[in-house]
């Protein structure tokens, strides 16, 4: 079943051959007309119309309408208007002409914000990716940075927890660029560092620095990418009130075809004879799955006077999970004001705050055996023995009947407490005085807090998860995370002859405070306190509280020259000092270069009209990553869980060896890229190559004897070295643009090779993503010279048919015919851990893609967007746990190996332990209809009847079609190890036990007035 | 210009920070100045004694090995992870995952007291108020070290906090004469400062020092010295406060274990726990898989004595009872050992199980008895007086008085519920020293069945030709090697880590 996909990517030709014309001609005397957006059927006012080849011009007025003389029939009018694409209509005999202006993703005068400031996009000379407010609301997201996925090259995108209601969301940009420290990007909104995302619909645009030359402004942070987000703003006119309503419903996308309980009853009866079969007949996934929802409702204005504009949103978010039990909802508001004091001075403020409040049922089994993985209900709902009904004879919570003994899922999903609250509250104020012409200082100041409870409740009815008879168990955990930023800035610009240049120097201070809290009880009298009520426990736990601090000031500064509009020159330089490290690294400095050529505008070009645009890029430059805990470098005390005389003690134990050398990881970046600009623009295409190396890896040193006996026996190091390396195309094509209907394209691609360069000592890494109870200790290693994170186990050679071992194989001790068959490697007959294994497998894909296509015709809007990845492996995690013989199983056990039925890749039914193997290792590829949308704009002659300034209406469909040969549920996995607690760095291509990705069907009301 | 003043202002909010960056840990502890009192003392000695109740020591990993390298305890269930299994066929790797596990966590016991005894150094008071606290990071260095040296013979020793990492890194081994000395001079110290009581019996007192060098003793074959420290615990019976429970039974029921004289030092689980911090499983590895008799929602039958363990037991013997369950209850019904596979899900095994540790364990954090509130004896006052007869025996062959401690632990295993019920075990007499030797060792089989001595039992006596051959209780290991098997191979990681500690031990 693997590896059959290989050539998939023949059928995906079709796709892509989308490059198609279509224009329009016909001519007459005076014209008149409306101009409005083809998107969103809005007026457009300023729109500038000329004659073309003549000086005769206009503009339309605030309604948009405008009125223009022409000389002949054969005359073509000339639409354009910034941000939009350029339109040519021929006259011909009308006198009426109403023009609908596409959207131009490709804008190449775009301003596209960069750190600290912003630039035209066609004198960027970094690697920068947009995704513009129009993408992100083409479908109804639970968090903006969803939007990425697909959108920008080089950017992984993916849920912490599938389709979970309130789950994270993790990018990554270009590649796993540490072992130990974050690999997430920096998030960076309106200027404030280190934020939460805001809604989808208060954002302007997102940017996405990828290389050096773009992200060394942001230093010690730079080296996982940046995320710049800019909210939207008010402008000048009059009130814009919008309301946006929409609302889904989901489903699974998929459910494993399990044994019903007659069939689970024979497969037991094989291997024990003695089971007796229960007298359900339970479909626990009918069971814990649901239709799930969601609703989400935008309630924004905006507008502005000559000094003063604002915008101001509020927004409610609700979404019932797919399984019982599970939801989440969130307010939120957000609100921008700028205000000119005088022609030097500007003012603004942003604010931000939300409540997300979520209700989760425990996924992702937290595998200790301690809980036999038996508080997962995802895994446990394959795992349950479907003969069992929810609660036994005597009225209590059945217990599985196989294998450990675990409660059933729906009661841990219905009676269990799980819940999370969140508040964010983020404000930022600025200034901006302009000194001298062409001299200004900003200054800006924020603050940002963080405030998280979390409450966990086992009651006594969840017999093994709560402990027997103990009369349940609660915590609570409490954050309070706390962010103050100050950053200062001079901007200096001036023209120099030819040349355009502009100077940048800052300083910025920032501390974060975090405090946790946490404490618990067992035994309570009642079930009905859930977790408010921890004094009443009869056992106390010990509570625990925390404080860190982290401190980062820094110099930072940009020279930006551009000489006649051909050759573009950048360079930055930014001095980190973090308080993270140690006494002798606390400060470092990282600088980058970048220069660009606009071959386009050389005379030489200027004969070749086919090509409109031409430029390239190269930069090189050095970023940090300093994501790692606070005082990881310094000597500490930990402690551990100390009962003495029946109750528990205070007690410290050695924790850690200093490390007074500990320093970020530094990568060391290099991008070439080239944009071409074809037909005016109608295609425009960007490629990039790069090479980061990431230098001093922070790794833990377990290569520290043990004997040494610190609570923490392996302390961080700089140690290690890694490389990504990839390739990155971005193809935007206007295929059809006319008055009635446009059709336009986005395709990026990219490919990003990953490989361990050095890792400490040389040595493998070996690290384990199976839940506890599957009591095995490597599922996957780190290697030099391998990608991150490969499978290691088994090499599956499929059944033994008894008789002598084909040469080279073995078998595990007491294997007999229908049982396992692997290579032996090391040629000692028998198969045995560490000897017998391998690398079976790579989860990194090689390669991502997305393509959206939209088309208009006239007040219809089509946006269809697939997305896919070819070539990641799945380690099926589920499958190794369905194929065991302790649970039900899935319906292919029914062809598993007996004398009679020999021809057969699936061993033969028995228990066994739960290896790895190459049998488990599937090919992930797939391709996905992320989205297709159809909206429609009501004719604005009915809308302004009914007093509104627009209205629209679209349906979507996300997930709708999945082509993977991928066996499990969903190719899109992400299982981090038991309690989702591994390192999403070297965690990749786990299926097991998490929240189910879900397809949804979304209808959505979009009103202006 | 007016202007100016909002700008001045904002200027003025921004630029407050001008940080050193230096980092000053809040609610952090670091070595540095943090003992000054003799509480400071005992708050890092308590941390040897948590590393103690973890899962990685007696809470299972440890615990269990013991427990399966014995004679008696045999592979329960059998697809049960193999690094388990390795230890019960005598077919341990070096890189077995049970060692590794629990390596760790002995040093990690071990540098806690390191830093409590060089932490002492701070704590300018006398040494007649401090040194009793000290005292106890003593034992716990001594107690630590004890495992270590049984079971892998010349081992790494440490006995001061780390300040040079590189030195430390790259020492070589400690012969094992070195480290008993070592353990000796350690419990000497505890015996001298340590109270005659505490508290509790999880905190050591001069008896549990004054037990463990008797019990070091008799291990490295000093009986003279052996006999010495047991004959002085049992002179100070009324001083340390010790007896001989008198039920049994009630030396494994958790509501009663807290008050008995009995125990010397224990391992107090409190049926709470912070994960694998302070949890045991000793309930689960042992319980019945599937049985509802003790509401713990049925063990894992891990560890499950050989058919011939219940066979060889006198059936008269009271301490069988307690210490094996030969019935279950399934879906409500009574049912025989015969059965318990049949009658449960098909994991059960058709032995009789360990009753010693899910039978009256009380309170349980979590499911089948993890958790529990179970206090685990390290020592206890019938094994002195075993140690006692068994030293004596070999300084003065078939001695009254040798004879005479047994009938002490064989008189109260006539009492069932506490009263006397039976003859037996009866009384032992006028036996030669050979013969004394086998019946005390006997003695030792049954009356600390499944307390984890066995083991330790068979590689000092070198038994284990005889009881690995087909005619032991699991019947023959055609695995175990006494060449090897006395010892156990030192983790492969460690030597790679440190190379100075090669040699491995022999046969690995």
């Amino acid at each position: 079943m693997q590896k059959q996909l290989k050539n998939l990517k023949v059928k995906w030709i079709p796709i892509l051959v989308f490059t198609l014309f279509g224009f329009a001609l016909n001519a007459q005397q005076t014209v008149t007309g409306k101009v409005t957006s083809a998107s969103d059927g809005m007026s457009l006012p300023g729109v500038n119309i000329v004659v073309k080849g003549t000086t005769q011009g206009a503009s339309t007025d605030l309604d948009g309408m405008y009125s223009i003389n022409v000389p002949s029939q054969e005359s073509i009018l000339v639409f354009s208007y910034l941000g939009f694409t350029t339109q040519e209509i021929a006259v011909g005999s009308r006198t009426e002409i109403n023009v609908a202006l596409a959207d131009d993703a490709a804008q190449l005068n775009e301003i596209v914000v960069v750190g600290y400031g912003s630039r035209k996009k066609s004198d960027l000379t970094g690697a920068v990716s947009s995704v513009n407010s129009k993408e992100l609301t083409a479908f109804p997201l639970l968090d903006a940075s969803q939007a990425l996925q697909g959108r920008a090259a080089g950017v992984v995108v993916q849920s912490n927890n599938g389709g979970e209601p309130g789950a994270p969301i993790n990018i990554q940009i270009r590649g796993n660029t540490s072992i130990g420290a974050s690999s997430n990007p920096l998030i960076v909104v309106d200027g404030f560092v280190g934020a939460v995302f805001p809604q989808p619909a208060d954002i302007a645009s997102m940017e996405i620095l990828k290389d050096a030359s773009a992200t060394a402004i942001y230093g010690s942070r730079g080296a996982n990418g940046v995320v710049l987000v800019t909210t939207k703003k008010g402008s000048k006119g009059k009130l814009t009130v919008e309301i946006n309503s929409n609302y889904s419903t989901q489903n699974t996308t998929n459910e494993l075809d399990l044994l019903n309980a007659d069939q689970f009853a024979a497969y037991q009866t094989t291997l024990n004879s003695g089971y007796t079969q229960g007298d359900a007949n339970t479909d626990w996934q009918d069971l814990l799955y649901r239709n799930g929802s969601t609703q989400n409702h935008q309630f924004s204005f905006s507008g502005g006077s000559e000094k003063v504009n604002f915008y101001a949103s509020t927004n409610y978010f609700k979404q019932e999970g797919v399984i019982v039990n599970s939801e989440f909802e969130r307010i939120s508001f957000l609100a921008n004001v700028d205000a000119e004091v005088t022609d030097k001075l500007k003012l603004g403020m942003n604010l931000f705050g939300s409540r997300g409040n979520q209700d989760g049922v425990p996924t992702q089994s937290t595998g200790q055996t301690a809980n036999g993985g038996g508080d997962d209900v995802v895994s446990l709902t394959f795992r349950f023995a479907p003969d069992l009904g929810i609660k036994d004879e005597n009225g209590n919570n059945t217990i599985n009947s196989v294998g450990d003994n675990v409660d059933n899922p729906y009661a841990i999903a219905t009676e269990g407490v799980n819940s999370t609250k969140n508040d964010n509250f983020r404000a930022n104020l600025y200034a901006d005085y302009e000194i001298l012409e062409g001299l200004s200082f900003k200054t800006t100041f924020g603050y940002s807090t963080r405030n998280q409870n979390f409450g966990l409740f086992r009651p006594s009815t969840l017999i093994v998860t709560a402990g027997g008879g103990t009369g349940g168990s609660a915590t609570i955990q409490n954050l309070k995370n706390t962010n103050i930023l100050s950053e200062n800035y001079l901007t200096y610009n001036r023209e120099v002859g030819k040349g355009d240049l502009t100077l940048l120097a800052g300083y910025s201070y920032q501390k974060n405070t975090t405090e946790t809290f946490s404490a618990g009880a067992q035994g309570f009298t009642s079930d009905s306190f859930s977790f408010s009520n921890l004094g009443s426990g009869a056992v106390q736990l010990i509570p625990t509280s925390s404080f860190s601090e982290t401190e980062i000031q820094s110099q930072f500064g940009r020279i930006n020259f551009d000489w006649d509009d051909k050759y573009l020159f950048t360079a930055t330089v930014r001095r980190d000092g973090s308080s993270n490290f140690a006494k002798n690294e606390k400060y470092a400095i990282f600088p980058s270069g970048a220069i660009g050529w606009k071959i386009s505008n050389e005379e030489f070009m200027q004969g070749i009209e086919q090509i409109s645009n031409l430029k390239l890029r190269a930069s090189y430059g050095v970023t940090g990553n300093q994501g790692i805990a606070p005082y990881g470098s310094l000597a500490t005390f930990g402690s551990v869980f100390t009962p003495i005389n029946g109750q528990t003690v205070i007690n410290v134990t050695p924790g850690q060896v200093a490390n007074p050398d500990l320093k970020w990881e530094s990568s060391y970046q290099t991008n070439i890229g080239l944009d071409i600009g074809l037909l005016d623009n109608r295609i425009s295409l960007s490629l990039d190559y790069y090479n980061i190396d990431t230098k001093d890896l922070i790794i833990a040193d377990t290569s520290q004897p043990q004997y040494l006996g610190f609570l923490n026996p392996a302390s961080l190091r700089n140690v290690g070295e890694i490389n990504n390396r990839g390739f990155e195309i971005n193809l935007n094509t206007r295929n059809i643009s006319n008055e009635n209907f446009t059709w336009t394209t986005d395709f990026n691609w990219s490919t990003n090779k990953n490989e361990f360069v050095t890792l400490l000592n040389g040595e493998d890494i070996f690290q384990d993503a199976s839940p506890g109870y599957f009591n095995i200790d490597r599922t996957h290693v780190l290697r030099e010279g391998e990608s991150v994170g490969v499978f290691w186990g088994y090499e599956y050679q499929g059944v033994y048919q008894g008789g002598d071992l084909p040469a080279g194989t073995g078998l595990l001790p007491g294997a007999e015919a229908g049982d396992q068959l692997f290579t032996d490697l090391d040629g000692d007959g028998e198969i045995t851990p560490g000897d017998d294994q391998k690398i079976i497998g790579d989860p990194t894909p090689n390669w991502t893609f997305g393509i959206t296509n939209n088309f208009t015709y006239k007040n219809f809007d089509l946006n269809i967007f697939f997305q896919g990845s070819q070539g990641g492996d799945i380690m099926n995690l589920t499958a190794v746990q369905l194929f065991n013989g302790d649970s039900n199983a899935t319906t292919d056990i029914l062809n598993s190996w007996t004398p009679t039925n020999t021809d057969t890749n699936i061993p033969r039914a028995r228990l066994r332990g739960k290896e790895i193997s190459s049998r488990f290792v599937e090919d992930g590829s797939y391709i996905r209809l992320k989205n297709i949308a159809i909206g429609y704009n009501l004719p604005l002659e009915l809308v302004e009847k009914i007093g509104l300034d627009g209205v629209r209406v679209s349906i979507s469909a996300q997930n709708l079609l999945t082509i993977t040969d991928y066996s499990g549920l969903d190719p899109e996995v992400n299982f981090l190890g038991s309690g989702g607690s591994g390192n999403q760095n070297t965690f990749n291509g786990f299926d097991f036990g998490n929240y189910p990705t879900v397809k949804s069907f979304n209808f959505a009301v979009n009103l202006r007035f | 210009m007016k202007t100016y003043k909002y700008l001045f202002l904002l200027i003025g909010i921004s630029i407050f920070g001008c940080s050193d960056l230096e980092e000053e840990p809040v609610g952090l502890l670091a070595p540095d100045g943090f003992f000054n009192t003799v509480d400071d003392i005992e708050t890092a000695a308590n941390g040897a004694y948590g590393h103690m109740t973890h899962e990685d020591f007696w809470g299972r990993k440890m615990s269990l090995t013991l427990m399966l390298r014995g004679d008696m305890v045999d592979i329960g269930d059998p697809t049960t992870s193999t690094r388990r299994i390795e230890h019960n066929e005598f077919n341990v790797p070096t890189d077995n995952g049970m060692i590794s596990g629990y390596w760790l966590r002995v040093y990690q016991m071990i540098a806690a007291a390191n830093q409590a005894i060089a932490g002492a150094d701070d704590v300018n008071v006398a040494d007649e108020i401090k040194n009793p606290m000290t005292a106890r990071a003593y034992f716990a260095r001594a107690f630590a070290y004890f495992h270590l040296v049984r079971q892998f013979g010349d081992i790494p020793y440490i006995d001061a906090p780390i300040t040079d990492l590189e030195a430390s890194s790259s020492i070589s081994k400690t012969s094992a004469a070195d480290v008993y000395a070592n353990i000796i001079a350690d419990l000497q110290f505890a015996k001298t400062w340590l109270p005659d009581t505490q508290i509790a019996r999880s905190i050591p007192a001069k008896s549990a020092a004054h037990s463990y060098l008797a019990l070091v003793y008799l291990t490295i074959g000093d009986y003279q010295n052996a006999y010495t420290e047991a004959k002085g615990v049992i002179d100070n019976e009324s001083v340390y406060n010790l007896g001989l429970e008198a039920d049994f039974q009630s030396l494994f029921d958790a509501s009663q274990i807290d008050n008995s004289v009995e125990p010397i030092f224990t391992l107090d689980f409190i049926g709470a726990s912070n994960g694998d911090d302070g949890r045991d499983y000793q309930a689960a590895l042992t319980g019945l898989r599937d049985d509802e008799q003790y509401g713990l929602g049925g063990g894992w039958s891990v560890g499950v004595p050989s058919l011939e363990v219940y066979n060889t037991w006198d059936g008269r013997d009271y301490r069988k009872a307690v210490s094996l369950d030969t019935t279950g209850v399934f879906d409500g019904v009574l049912q025989p050992y015969q059965v318990f596979r049949e009658s449960g899900a098909g994991r059960g095994v058709n032995r009789p199980h360990i009753a010693k540790y899910t039978r009256a364990i009380g309170e349980t954090a979590t499911g089948n008895g993890r958790g529990s509130n179970a206090n685990y004896m390290m020592i206890r006052y019938a094994e002195v007086l075993l140690i006692a007869a068994e030293a004596h025996n070999e300084i003065s062959g078939g001695s009254a008085e040798a004879m005479g401690y047994v009938n002490r632990v064989r008189a109260r295993a006539r009492n069932s519920n506490g009263v006397t019920s039976g003859l037996f075990p009866e009384d032992i007499a006028g036996l030669s020293q050979d013969a004394l030797r086998d019946v005390i060792l006997e003695e030792r089989k049954w009356e600390l069945a499944f307390e984890f001595k066995r083991w330790y039992d068979i590689a000092r006596r070198q038994l284990g030709s005889d009881v690995f051959s087909a005619s032991g209780l699991e019947g023959d290991k055609p695995n175990f090697d006494p060449s090897q098997d006395y010892l156990f191979p030192l983790p492969a990681q460690e030597l790679a880590r440190n190379p100075n500690l090669l040699p491995q031990n022999p046969g690995y």
